[in-house]
């Protein structure tokens, strides 16, 4: 399974989605929480500097500069850097108390309020700090500034901010990972259900779906399917009954039939004798027909050869070729065999060589006079693909769309149906004598005519 | 001649003892093999027709049975189409030859005159086969026609060495095809007919009278007809 093939797949792509609507959710959450807390703890840090002020004003009000100058010492000498800080001035603008600069660069803001940055000794490191700060008139002239560092809140809002952003990009990689493997995981089981299922398809109707180890929806899925199989193979082979049975039931009276023509053409003679003769012929075309169409089911329904003897394929096509050599000469075909090695294949003698046969009848019948059919030994080894044996004639082959029907029972293509004999099961026997042996036949173009490879399992010589 | 037909299903037995006695044979009937094994103690038969399945004892539990009691009267055992390997468990059982149901009753008279006439031994001796002015020297693989030599593939000469084996008697096709290529199955087209005309055209066109005939609706006769 390719990974490309998991991230295709419509669950992780599910996943995906989820995740990140789920993740823009969260962001969206996080960037309210973030401007919330900045909100909340600058109105804090803006009141407690409007405090200060008000306790200043206070102080002065009480006790004039002395008690003012006494306050601010106090404070000074508190060791936080979190502390207050002031600025003092008279009517002037002279710097009377407190520890800012006399004229600090300051940045206005709205409703009076400033901010600036200034470099502070922390632990014996100068640190920038940003102030916020606010003047206020204390009275007589003299004025207050008091303002306080707001890093911390910056510093706290960061780590809040950094925080969500880490939990949401964790929240995202574990979200897509493990999408990513539960996509897989179906996926994978998907992909056993298909496997499964072109088995069925290439010809295995009486398999079935593995349910045991399957859980939720795949069980259920693959248990309607097994059901579904199930209705298949019955009606199929429901029809299939029929028709043996239509075959089996009409031989009998057919040869009664045919016996008896055939007492009756004793005692005639002449031309009736000939008429009757033709009719005794088409009498033995359908029984031999039926026959083929019962020994099809015989050798589809039943199981595949057991310890069947070892055959030599080259033996088997020389026999057949020599078999439709005269036929072939007779209609000015050339027929070639082309087998250097031989090649050992367990199977039935009888059975392989009516396959040929088949073959040979079929290419004779469509190949025009003066044409040629070549038939090919290709010698395979016990472990490889097998034996193949290719015969290929110059007629007009078969288009690919028909490539798969014909190997249907009965079924022609439109062309040969009117004009030549034959009741469209000899290559339906060719594939069940094939798969009977393991093997199998396969329709290729032999440019222009048809060629027909078969291959057969082979076994060590 | 006197044939045993040993069947269980009724409809089939009767038709085969009437065309048998209507071919001019002597026909007896017997339902099962344990009746099949007494009837063939009891009467002298020419030939046995002995059905593959059939309750109490089939037909080659039968034939084993009356081979092992020293009966040699040669079986032909009947089938219905069903397992591929049939035949060659048949014919592994004893029987001298095998059909499969349903037949053209020409096929089974036929393979019946040829079990029959078989059962000669100085034939199986002879070096020099001889029809009609038709010889066939078997050690020196020499044929010829009123003096006259006719060159022949090995496979005509097969061909021509059993029909004259069979001189007289009708052999159909499916004959041909099991002994003379050794395998047996239901050939699509005439091939075997072709085969047989070329063998005519060697042996009989520059000649008085034909010596391969062919026997509608069963297969071909070198020489005339034998008497039954």
């Amino acid at each position: 399974m390719q990974v490309k093939d998991v991230v295709n797949s419509l669950t992780f792509r599910y996943i995906v989605k989820y995740v990140t609507v789920l993740s823009a959710t969260v962001f969206m959450l996080v960037v309210a929480l973030y401007i919330y807390f900045s909100y909340s703890s600058f109105r804090e840090l803006g009141e407690s500097v409007l405090d200060e002020l008000e306790t200043l004003q206070l102080v002065y009000s009480g006790q004039q500069m002395a008690g003012v100058q006494q306050y601010i010492e106090d404070q000074l000498s508190s060791p936080s850097v979190n502390r207050f800080y002031y600025l003092i001035t008279d009517s002037e603008g002279e710097k009377v108390l407190g520890d800012l600069p006399q004229s600090p660069r300051y940045r206005e803001f709205d409703d009076g309020w400033l901010g600036f940055e200034m470099a502070l000794q922390n632990w014996g490191e100068s640190v920038d700090v940003e102030f916020l700060a606010h003047p206020r008139g204390l009275g007589d002239g003299y004025s207050a500034i008091v303002a306080r560092g707001y890093d911390d809140i910056v510093e706290q809002g960061k780590l809040v901010f950094r925080t969500l952003i880490l939990v949401m990009s964790v929240m995202l990689v574990l979200g897509i990972t493990g999408g990513f493997f539960s996509a897989a995981r179906a996926l994978n089981r998907v992909e056993l259900l298909n496997r499964d299922i072109s088995r069925i398809v290439r010809g295995g109707a009486e398999r079935r779906l593995q349910v045991e180890g399957e859980k939720g929806y795949v069980r259920a899925l693959a248990e309607v399917m097994n059901q579904m199989l199930e209705q298949m193979d019955s009606l199929m082979q429901g029809v299939r009954r029929v028709s043996d049975n239509i075959a089996h039931d009409l031989r009998t009276p057919l040869t009664r039939m045919r016996n008896n023509l055939s007492q009756l053409e004793g005692r005639l003679d002449g031309q009736d004798a000939i008429q009757l003769d033709g009719i005794i012929e088409e009498c033995d075309d359908l029984l031999s027909s039926f026959n083929a169409l019962l020994r099809i089911s015989a050798l589809e329904s039943g199981s595949r050869l057991v310890d069947g003897s070892n055959v030599e394929l080259r033996a088997l096509l020389r026999d057949a070729v020599e078999l439709y050599e005269p036929l072939a000469l007779e209609r000015n075909i050339d027929l070639t065999l082309d087998a250097p090695q031989s090649g050992l294949c367990k199977g039935e003698a009888d059975l392989l060589v009516q396959m040929f046969a088949n073959v040979l009848d079929n290419a004779i019948k469509y190949t025009p006079s003066g044409g040629d059919i070549r038939v090919q030994l290709r010698v395979g080894t016990a472990g490889s693909a097998g034996h193949g044996v290719v015969i290929s004639d110059s007629g007009p082959g078969i288009p690919v769309v028909e490539r798969k029907n014909v190997f249907r029972r009965f079924y022609r293509v439109e062309s040969s149906r009117t004009e030549l004999p034959g009741h469209g099961l000899g290559l339906s026997l060719v594939q069940a004598i094939a798969q009977y042996h393991f093997g199998s036949v396969e329709l290729g173009s032999a440019n222009p005519g048809l060629q027909v490879r078969i291959k057969l399992p082979a076994v060590a010589g | 001649m006197n044939i045993l037909l040993v069947e269980d299903d009724k409809q089939v037995a009767e038709f085969i003892v009437n065309e048998l006695t209507a071919a001019g044979h002597n026909c007896n009937h017997a339902p099962d093999g344990v009746e099949g094994r007494a009837a063939a103690a009891d009467g002298t038969y020419d030939v046995m027709v002995v059905d593959r399945m059939m309750p109490r004892m089939d037909g080659i539990t039968l034939i084993n049975t009356l081979r092992a009691d020293g009966d040699t009267t040669p079986a032909l055992m009947l089938s219905a189409l069903g397992d591929v390997d049939d035949r060659v468990q048949g014919l592994h059982g004893g029987a001298d030859d095998y059909l499969v149901k349903p037949f053209a009753m020409a096929e089974l008279l036929a393979r019946l005159d040829v079990l029959v006439r078989r059962v000669v031994p100085e034939a199986e001796l002879q070096t020099v086969l001889e029809v009609k002015g038709l010889s066939m020297d078997l050690l020196k693989q020499h044929v010829q026609r009123e003096k006259v030599t006719i060159t022949l593939q090995p496979r005509e000469y097969k061909l021509l060495e059993y029909l004259m084996r069979h001189a007289g008697q009708v052999v159909t096709r499916a004959m041909l095809l099991e002994h003379v290529w050794g395998y047996h199955f239901d050939p699509q087209t005439n091939v075997i007919d072709v085969h047989v005309s070329r063998l005519r055209q060697k042996i009989d066109k520059d000649f008085e009278f034909p010596l391969l005939n062919t026997v509608r609706g069963a297969g071909y006769r070198l020489g005339p007809q034998l008497d039954t």
